[in-house]
């Protein structure tokens, strides 16, 4: 797989991306702001990654259509009524405010999704890590040993499997519980008896004999910099646009909202699209080098 | 210059205050120089080797004296000791406190307080000078043993310590992966001078590199010379290490005077060496003994075991581990299944064993298919396997509760309420268990703790367990793994006691030497299928590489001998 560019920035660039992109999202109770937010995670979900992303349909459809045919059964306000449910009435624009709803809820999921795949652990430690070094240690522990536990798990079970002691499908509830208290206390003394084994490998190495020093891989240069000067441009300009009121709506009792001949809007649009589609734009910029570059030789 | 000197050093463990774990020791190790230390289990190897290190040092009752450079070892402080001096320990998981590789590299460092910019220099030359660089941002769990205990060698580099003490490094190791690790530590003995102390069961991979070996036993150094020399020490002693030897020292001092002759008193140590010297014993002479014919197997028995067509992937989208194995083990024997790392050797047990479902293909066990077993009818009387790692098999707090655990619910708790009110010695134990803990040499050991066991009495008291289901059919994947020459001996002993039982045994391994010298047969796989079959004689004579040492020393001129034993017989 090709690798991300904006997934090659210094984590704290990642970061302030996401965390501006998440929180203008849900605030944004705006229906062109909130498709506009979806479309562009879509785009960079799918960019990083591929084809393995359309799994996420299958779950992101029928929430999205849930969240919004759902809504004007709970709030029945609203002038146009379409029909009535169990003698209430259920509104167009409840309808709306359920579709908006919605599809923050989706472009969140999917930020946070796009979030997961560029803030690898290690990313995670060294943002988090920076309140304290042992934070970072610890943090960093803890990824080690989860992916051990699930492979010390299965192979326990399936020792206890190749001698029949794991029973199998027709064994009672009862039995079930005591091959799994079983497996839980092989589990716990392997455990306790690893973490001597890396305590004695943490002292060998000096921990404890002094202060830390945390190392970290990363870099923030000049292109950070940059970037990050250009996320508080764009955001900031859709702050202020939605504090000029550019992203107002109310939809309930009837409709009110900011639309395309207010100017705040259609700026705030704007500059919110080129926020959120800055990530992916590095990676077209990217791609278009590269060919330009290939097609010189 | 002494690079560290230990004088009249005495060692009781508490638990232990009248037998001491090191008995006046007396040694001096020179700076540069590549020291094996070898003994059996419990010779005080280990305990030694912590001693090394004022923070590994266990608690008990001590006397005399460890110089570092000429100054005490309690009083040099604790960050020179980290840097100064490196300790590699035997499991290669268990050493690994982060989670990303460069992390790993970078964690000594970030405890001495060293500064970002230097850090970031000495990881990168470690990674390169290790070969790294490829895997430098991977997670720790992708990596391979191997990968890893190269990991943990090269995170101790980065703090440019002057001495390695490595124990048991390769013990977890295959063969190509532990020659691998070894021979990079002997690169970084000979390149940058670094002392290395070392104890390992694989000698031969060693012994040739080591300028001293020091043989301990009972907490005492026997003998402290050279690798040359070290083999008539042992030889004369009869100490039960000589057995680790590797094959051609085994072969030299066995055979009779006439033949020793031709090497001028030096002892041949590697199979180069080997093959010189008996070429010039059989200069002038031709060869007047031939082995007696190998035991021939049974043709009319029954198969115990019958596997057709197998295959099995281990998802959709990767390609097939097992490509149409096929195999059939007659009853009563023991067959040895050898072959690379990753080939499959172990998914075809577990295949056997239904924890994995192949996709086509039948697997049957004694005539029945095992998908026609309900799993009560499997693995009561039939089919049990003793996995790789048999701590994974230990669940109570003493061998005798875990061996109990195997006879059902009323007697386990009977026999665990027992021990717990009437103490362990008042406990009555059921008849099976006594008799299997026998057969396995376990008897002393049935109220200890499975974690208080050394890796072999691990392995014995596994095997007692996965016995009590009364298996017919038996498999053990890497049954010899972490185990040294000594336990080895004892485990082939219980392999032979229960063929006598009529019990068949299918076995992988990495282990040549011992499929070699105790298979019925042996059978290589490679590619997902078994490809070639035979008797271990007929198997390890006909391969040139893939085969034992002592065949690889003699096959000039004895193409037909595969083991030591082989050999020494012939040259009677």
């Amino acid at each position: 797989m090709q690798e991300d560019v904006f997934s090659s920035y210094n984590p704290i660039t990642n970061f302030i991306f996401f965390m501006g992109a998440i929180v203008m999202t849900m605030f944004f109770m705006h229906p062109v702001f909130a498709l506009c937010s979806l479309v562009c995670a879509l785009v960079f979900y799918f960019t990083l990654k591929r084809t393995k992303g359309f799994k996420s349909l299958k779950f992101s459809i029928p929430l999205l259509v849930i969240l919004t045919v759902i809504n004007p059964l709970f709030n029945t306000q609203g002038k146009h009524i379409i029909f009535k449910i169990f003698g209430r009435p259920y509104t167009i624009e409840s309808l709306l405010y359920g579709l908006t709803l919605a599809l923050v809820v989706v472009a969140v999921f999917y930020w946070f999704g796009c979030f997961n795949v560029v803030l690898t652990s290690d990313k995670f430690i060294y943002l988090f890590g920076r309140i304290t070094p042992s934070i970072s240690l610890i943090l960093s522990m803890i990824f080690r040993l989860i992916p051990d536990f699930q492979r010390k798990t299965t192979q326990i079970y399936n020792a206890r499997a190749s001698i029949g002691m794991a029973g199998d499908s027709s064994s009672s509830k009862k039995e079930k519980i005591r091959n799994g208290a079983v497996i839980l206390g092989t589990l716990t003394s392997w455990a306790l008896e690893n973490g001597i084994m890396a305590a004695d490998s943490m002292r060998s190495r000096g921990y404890g004999s002094g202060r830390r020093t945390s190392f970290a891989i990363y870099k923030f240069d000049v292109r950070n910099i940059i970037l990050i000067l250009a996320f508080v441009f764009f955001g900031g300009l859709t702050v202020v646009c939605a504090a000029m009121g550019g992203t107002e709506a109310e939809f309930t009792p009837s409709l009110n909202m900011a639309w395309f001949g207010n100017i705040w809007t259609i700026t705030g649009i704007i500059v919110y699209a080129v926020y959120l589609i800055l990530p992916t734009l590095l990676n077209v910029k990217e791609a278009i080098t590269w060919h330009v570059l290939r097609s010189r030789i | 210059m002494a690079c560290f000197e230990i004088k009249d050093l005495t060692f009781h463990y508490p638990a232990a205050p009248g037998k001491a774990a090191l008995d006046n020791i007396n040694l001096t190790i020179n700076q540069g120089e590549y020291i094996t230390v070898c003994g059996k289990s419990g010779s005080g190897k280990t305990t030694l080797l912590k001693h090394f290190k004022t923070v590994l040092t266990p608690a008990g009752q001590r006397t005399g004296s460890i110089l570092l450079d000429g100054v005490p070892l309690e009083d040099v402080d604790l960050k020179t000791q980290s840097s100064q001096v490196g300790y590699v320990m035997q499991n290669p998981d268990s050493q690994i406190v982060t989670d990303k590789v460069w992390h790993e590299l970078a964690f000594g460092l970030e405890n001495l307080g060293v500064d970002q910019n230097i850090i970031r220099l000495r990881v990168a030359e470690m990674a390169s000078y290790f070969g790294i660089q490829n895997w430098f941002h991977r997670e720790v769990s992708e990596l391979s043993g191997g990968q890893k205990q190269l990991l943990n060698l090269a995170a101790i580099m980065a703090m440019h310590p002057s001495v390695i003490i490595l124990d048991e490094p390769t013990s977890q190791l295959d063969p190509i992966a532990a020659a691998d690790f070894l021979n990079t530590v002997r690169k970084i003995n000979l390149e940058l001078g670094t002392t290395i102390i070392i104890t390992e069961h694989r000698l031969e991979d060693i012994l040739h590199a080591s300028d001293r070996v020091i043989v301990m036993d009972k907490g005492r150094v026997l003998g402290v010379d050279t690798p040359l020399n070290i083999g008539k020490v042992l030889y004369e002693n009869e100490n039960p290490m000589f057995s680790a030897m590797p094959a051609p020292v085994q072969v030299y001092y066995n055979s009779p005077d006439a033949c020793r002759a031709a090497s001028e008193g030096k002892c041949p140590l590697t199979v180069r060496e080997g093959r010189t010297w008996l070429t010039k014993v059989f200069e002038d002479k031709e060869p007047q003994q031939t082995l007696p014919d190998e035991p021939s197997l049974d043709p009319s028995a029954e198969n115990a075991l019958e596997i057709k067509d197998l295959y099995f992937r281990y998802t959709r989208e990767t390609p097939d581990v097992l490509k149409g194995t096929t195999l059939a083990v007659p009853k009563g024997t023991v067959y040895a299944v050898v072959g690379g790392n990753g080939t499959g050797k172990s998914t075809m047990l577990r295949s056997i064993c239904r924890i994995l479902t192949p996709y086509r293909g039948s697997v049957k066990i004694f005539g029945k298919k095992t998908d026609k077993y309900t799993s009560a009818e499997l693995f009561k009387n039939n089919l049990a396997m003793l996995p790789q790692d048999p701590q994974s098999l230990f669940a109570k707090t003493t061998v005798a509760e875990d061996l109990a655990e195997m006879l059902g619910p009323e007697i386990s708790a009977r026999i665990e309420k027992d021990i717990e009110t009437k103490g362990f010695e008042n406990t009555e134990l059921d008849p099976e268990i006594l008799d299997v803990a026998a057969l396995c040499q376990i008897t002393d050991l049935l109220k200890s703790h499975p974690a208080d066991l050394s890796g072999g009495e691990q392995q014995r008291a596994a095997l007692a367990k996965v016995l009590l289901t009364n298996p017919r059919l038996l498999l053990l994947d890497e049954p010899t793994k972490g185990m040294d020459s000594i336990f080895k001996l004892s485990f082939a002993q219980i392999l032979s006691d229960l063929k006598a039982r009529g019990t068949t045994i299918v076995m992988v391994s990495h282990d040549v030497e011992f499929c070699a010298r105790y298979a019925d047969m042996v059978g290589m796989f490679f590619d997902g299928n078994i490809i070639a079959s035979d008797t271990p004689r007929r198997f390890f004579s006909r391969n040139s590489f893939y085969t034992t040492a002592a065949n690889r020393m003699g096959r000039h001129i004895f193409p037909d001998a595969v083991t030591a034993d082989d050999l020494i017989y012939l040259l009677k």
